[in-house]
């Protein structure tokens, strides 16, 4: 009986815990994010998780080489996983705009179609695959 | 502890959390060239191997075994109906493959619940097409091949109709309907 007990507060505290972490999903320092699709490969493949750091660019500004989580320019619902690199035209980050990049440029939607982003079009700074 | 243990705790408890409520997307796609599909490909190229077995039927052996010019003519256009054939049986099934596993979304598999089987039927018969020259095989590829278009074109709302191909070949392709 006190098993049984245990075991129901358990699972309380786990859908307790589901719901925090639904809801504390946008605004928590560390984002889960799951990788969808092939343009950063070889760094991250299809089904990559990765811890995204959201208060990374909180006093530092996005750097050349950081791998980036952002919000899609054309559906800001949606993200989107790219590097940061060096704009072509030579734009850089005293313009607070940025030009990211996939890994595999072959197959990748990135500034090259979309243009620069905002920095606040940043979500946070890819940290670690989980 | 040591900085792997710890690492691997990390994975782990984050693992867990994702569990409970799964995370965001990020997403790395090539919208660019993945944006566009049509099962119009698949369709000609099922129509080419109906149209090559109406060529082989039609092809009449040199009477008495003929010249040797005869034969060489006979054999040379034998082989090239032969080869257009397993080209296109094998268009068909990579172009299938290609909608079946990079357009349609696991939701689309809940609307069309033969999906699946109609694909794999797809590429039964584009095998079956290669390994013999024969006629109603390659009718059966044609209509699999129109009725994957049918729920494809469905599946971006699109309406379709069934013209005539205008070809030599006969037959009928889907068309999106205005």
């Amino acid at each position: 009986m006190a098993t049984s007990r245990r075991y129901r507060s358990l699972f309380g505290a786990l859908v307790l815990a589901g719901v925090a972490a639904r809801l504390l999903r946008g605004g928590l320092p560390v984002g889960r994010y799951v990788v969808e699709g092939p343009s950063m490969e070889p760094a991250y493949r299809s089904g990559d998780r990765v811890l995204v750091n959201r208060i990374a660019y909180a006093h530092a500004a996005p750097a050349a080489g950081d791998v980036v989580v952002l919000r899609d320019p054309g559906r800001p619902s949606h993200h989107l996983l790219k590097r940061i690199a060096r704009s072509p035209d030579g734009g850089d980050a005293a313009s607070g705009r940025y030009y990211v990049l996939g890994d595999n440029a072959a197959q990748s939607r990135d500034s090259r179609q979309f243009g620069t982003v905002a920095r606040r079009q940043i979500v946070g700074r890819a940290w670690r695959k989980y | 502890m040591s900085r792997m243990t710890i690492d691997s705790l990390v994975s782990r408890a984050f693992r867990t959390l994702d569990r409970i409520a799964s995370p965001a997307v990020a997403e790395a796609h090539c919208d660019i060239p993945c944006g566009i599909y049509d099962p119009h490909y698949a369709q000609i190229a099922a129509l080419t191997v109906v149209r090559m077995n109406q060529l082989i039927d039609a092809l009449e052996l040199p009477a008495d075994g003929g010249s040797k010019a005869e034969q060489a003519k006979y054999h040379n256009s034998l082989s090239r109906y032969v080869l257009a054939k397993e080209e296109h049986a094998e268009i068909v099934k990579r172009e299938v493959r290609i909608i079946w596993g990079d357009y349609f979304k696991p939701e689309h598999t809940e609307k069309y619940a033969d999906l699946h089987a109609t694909v794999w039927s797809i590429m039964k018969l584009g095998g079956k097409n290669k390994q013999e020259a024969n006629a109603q095989a390659a009718q059966d590829l044609l209509a699999a091949v129109q009725k994957f278009a049918e729920m494809f074109w469905d599946s971006k709302g699109a309406k379709t109709a069934r013209v005539p191909s205008g070809q030599a070949v006969g037959g009928e392709l889907v068309v999106p309907a205005a």
